[in-house]
C-alpha cells in the first residue's frame, strides 16, 4: 500500500475541509495526510489575501507536495474554457486569480526539502461547495445551470436554497455540515466522472490533481536514475 | 448587535431588563382586569420585541431630573416596544422622569391582535427575559447544590446548574457534553466534586490522560462555552436571553460553533427541537464573529450614537449591503468603517461626511472625469499577474 501524500488544505470551514480530501483521495487514488495545524480561510477575499504566505509557509516549512484550494464561486464570473488560453487572465475570476497568486508566489522561490516547487491545486465549486455535494442527487444543480442562469438573468436556484437541500436548513451546525457533507461525498469516492462532468470547477481542480501524479512519478524516477547513476562505478 | 463603545448596546439591555421589572409592577392605567394578576404559568409562544427611543426633551433643551411627579412625564424620554405575534397587540410604553430613570409603564392596545387583553399573557413573557454578563471568576465558583434551576447572571451557580441538567434531562445533558467534547476535543467528560458544606463544584475530564481539572483550573473561554452551552440545552430555555460580549475568551475558529449553540437557541427546529424559538440579543466586538452573519445580515442589528441619541438599524435594511459585501466579508467591511458603527476619532471627527453626501460628491465628479468603462473587465496578457 503505497505511503500517503503530505499536502495542505486551504478552505473556508472543516466540513469543507472533510470533504475535500475525500474528493483528492479518490482522485489520486491514495490516502492523503494533512499538514498540521490544519489551514482554513475566512472567505474570500480572505483566501486570495493568505494564499501566498500559506505558499511560502508549507514551501518552506513542511514536506507536503501540494497545496489544494478550495473556495466557493458566490456570484463571481465562472471560469470556462476560454480562460484556458495560453496567457489569458480573467481578473473577476476565481480559478484564474488564484491561479495567478500561486504563479506570482511560486516563480521567485527557490528549491526547499528536496523539492523545486509546491505543486497546485485550484477548485472553484459553482456557485458554492452545496452544489458539488448535491451531484448525482439533484439532477438539475451543475455549473451549466448557474452559468445558464447568468446569461439568462433567471437564476436556477440560490445559494441559500442549496444549503436548504444539503443540509435541510440554511443555518446548519458545525456538526450536521460535517455530516452531511461526508454522507454525500460519498456518492463520488470511487468515481468522480460525474461530479468532473457536471462541475467544470472541479474537473479542472482534478486535472491538477493528475499532473501532480504526472510530476510526482517524473520526479521519482530522475531521483532513482540519478542515485543509480551516482551508484555506478566511475 | 454590533457598534463602538458607548454606542448603546448595553443600553438596550438594560433597557430589556428595566422593561421585564417595570411588567412586574401594577400598570399606570390598567387596561385590564387581569393585569395585576400574579404571575403564573409562562406562555409557550415565544416574545420578540423591538424599541424606538424617539429623543424627547423640555422646550429648552433642559432634561428632566430625578423623580418627579406624574404630570411632568410627559416632558421625560419615552421608549416604545413593540410586538411580534402573538402579543403584537398592545404597545408597551416606558416613561421617564429623565434620560436614565424609567418608571412608568404604560400599555396601549394597538389595532393589530387582541388588544389589551394581550397584556396578561404578555407579562408574564415579559418575565421570563434573562441577560447574562457571564463571568469567569463566577463561573467556575462553587454553588449550593439547591441553586440549579436556572443560570444566573454571571453564571455563578453554573455547576448546579449543570448537574440538575443531568438528574433532570439527561438526555439535554447527553447532548450538551456531546457537544463540549466535539468543539473542546481534549475533554471527554464532565463531572462533580460534591462537598459536605452542600457545594458542588464542576470538573472536566482529559482525554489523553484521564485526569480530571477542576473548574478553577478551566480556561475562562472553556468556562464561556460551558455557560452558553447550559442555556442551549435548558430543555425550557427563557423567551428573550441577552448576552455580553458573545466572542468575549473564544480563539476566533471557535466562534462558528458560538454562534451555533445561539442558533440553537433561536432556531430550535433546526436542532430537531419543538420548543419555541427563544430570541436571542448577544453583542459583540469581533468581525470574525459578524463575518459568520453575511449571509443573515437581517439578524445584525448595527447601533450608532448621534449625539445623546442611540440609533439602532437593521443591515439588511442597507441597500447598498450586496455591493458592499462584494468586496469582502461583513467583519472586514465593518472594520473599514463602511458599514458605519465604528468609533470616532480625534482626527478624523470634522472630516468624514454624511454617506449621502459622500455619494453626491462621487456622482458629481463621475460628470467630470472620463471613467473607464468596467464592463468586461476581461483582459489578456496585459492583465496577467
Ligand atoms: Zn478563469
Amino acid at each position: 500500500m503505497p505511503a500517503p501524500m503530505k499536502i495542505g488544505i486551504i478552505s473556508e470551514s472543516p466540513a469543507d475541509e472533510m470533504a475535500v480530501r475525500v474528493l483528492v483521495e479518490a482522485v489520486l487514488g491514495v490516502d492523503v495526510k494533512l499538514v498540521q495545524p490544519s489551514l482554513r480561510a475566512r472567505g474570500w477575499p480572505s483566501v486570495a489575501q493568505v494564499l501566498p504566505a500559506v505558499i511560502r509557509h508549507l514551501h518552506f516549512n513542511t514536506d507536503a507536495a501540494g497545496l489544494v484550494v478550495v473556495v466557493d464561486a458566490d456570484d463571481s464570473v465562472v471560469h470556462t474554457a476560454g480562460h484556458e488560453r495560453e496567457g489569458y487572465y480573467h481578473p473577476r475570476c476565481r480559478v484564474c486569480q488564484l491561479r495567478g497568486i500561486f504563479r506570482q508566489t511560486t516563480k521567485r522561490l527557490p528549491a526547499a526539502r528536496g523539492r523545486d516547487r509546491l505543486l497546485r491545486c485550484v477548485g472553484v465549486a459553482v456557485p458554492a461547495v452545496e452544489g458539488w455535494y448535491l451531484c448525482g442527487r439533484d439532477h438539475g444543480v451543475t455549473e451549466h445551470a448557474w452559468t445558464d442562469g447568468q446569461t439568462s438573468g433567471r437564476m436556477p436556484y440560490t445559494r441559500a436554497q442549496l444549503k436548504m437541500r444539503v443540509y435541510g436548513t440554511d443555518r446548519p451546525s458545525l456538526a450536521h455540515e460535517i455530516e452531511c457533507a461526508m454522507r454525500e461525498v460519498q456518492r463520488h469516492r470511487r468515481d468522480t466522472r460525474r461530479l468532473e462532468n457536471d462541475f467544470p470547477g472541479f474537473e479542472s481542480m482534478a486535472k491538477d490533481l493528475r499532473d501532480w501524479k504526472t510530476r510526482l512519478a517524473t520526479t521519482a524516477s530522475l531521483a532513482k536514475s540519478a542515485s543509480l547513476a551516482l551508484a555506478k562505478p566511475a | 448587535m454590533i457598534g463602538p463603545n458607548g454606542s448603546g448596546k448595553t443600553s438596550l439591555i438594560l433597557a430589556l431588563q428595566r422593561l421585564r421589572s417595570l411588567a412586574r409592577l401594577p400598570l399606570r392605567n390598567p387596561p385590564h382586569r387581569e393585569a395585576d394578576e400574579r404571575i403564573a404559568d409562562a406562555p409557550s409562544a415565544g416574545l420578540a420585541a423591538c424599541a424606538t427611543w424617539p429623543p424627547h426633551k423640555e422646550a429648552d433643551g433642559r432634561v428632566a431630573d430625578g423623580r418627579i411627579a406624574d404630570g411632568h412625564i410627559a416632558d421625560g424620554p419615552e421608549i416604545s416596544w413593540h410586538f411580534t405575534p402573538p402579543f403584537d397587540g398592545v404597545m408597551a410604553v416606558m416613561r421617564c422622569v429623565s434620560e436614565t430613570e424609567c418608571d412608568f409603564l404604560d400599555v396601549v392596545p394597538l389595532p393589530s391582535g387582541a388588544g389589551r387583553g394581550d397584556w396578561p399573557k404578555l407579562r408574564v413573557a415579559l418575565a421570563g427575559i434573562r441577560c447574562y454578563v457571564l463571568d469567569h471568576r463566577a463561573l467556575a465558583s462553587r454553588s449550593l447544590s439547591r441553586e440549579g434551576a436556572e443560570l444566573k447572571g454571571d453564571g455563578a451557580n453554573l455547576a448546579t446548574v449543570l448537574a440538575a441538567l443531568q438528574l433532570h434531562a439527561p438526555g439535554a445533558f447527553d447532548e450538551l457534553r456531546e457537544a463540549l467534547c466535539r468543539i473542546l476535543p481534549e475533554y471527554d467528560d464532565l463531572q462533580w466534586a460534591f462537598a459536605n458544606d452542600g457545594t458542588v463544584e464542576l470538573q472536566l475530564r482529559l482525554a489523553d490522560s484521564g485526569g480530571l481539572v477542576a473548574a478553577e483550573h478551566l480556561s475562562q473561554g472553556t468556562l464561556y462555552l460551558l455557560g452558553l452551552l447550559a442555556l442551549a440545552y435548558d430543555p425550557t430555555p427563557p423567551p428573550v436571553v441577552c448576552i455580553e460580549e458573545i466572542d468575549r475568551g473564544f480563539h476566533p475558529r471557535l466562534l462558528r460553533d458560538v454562534r451555533d449553540v445561539l442558533y440553537r437557541l433561536s432556531y430550535p427546529e433546526a436542532s430537531g427541537l419543538k420548543r419555541a424559538p427563544v430570541q436571542v440579543i448577544a453583542t459583540t466586538h469581533s468581525p470574525f464573529m459578524l463575518d459568520l452573519f453575511g449571509e443573515h445580515p437581517e439578524e445584525v442589528v448595527l447601533a450608532e450614537k448621534h449625539g445623546e441619541a442611540a440609533q439602532f438599524s437593521r443591515l439588511s435594511d442597507r441597500k447598498d449591503l450586496t455591493d458592499v459585501l462584494d468586496g469582502g466579508g461583513l467583519g472586514d467591511m465593518w472594520y473599514a468603517g463602511i458599514l458605519g458603527g465604528v468609533p470616532q476619532e480625534c482626527a478624523t471627527q470634522e472630516s468624514a461626511p454624511p454617506f449621502e453626501t459622500d455619494k453626491t460628491d462621487r456622482s458629481d465628479q463621475s460628470d467630470q472625469t472620463d471613467q473607464p468603462d468596467q464592463s468586461d473587465e476581461r483582459g489578456e496578457a496585459d492583465n496577467l499577474p
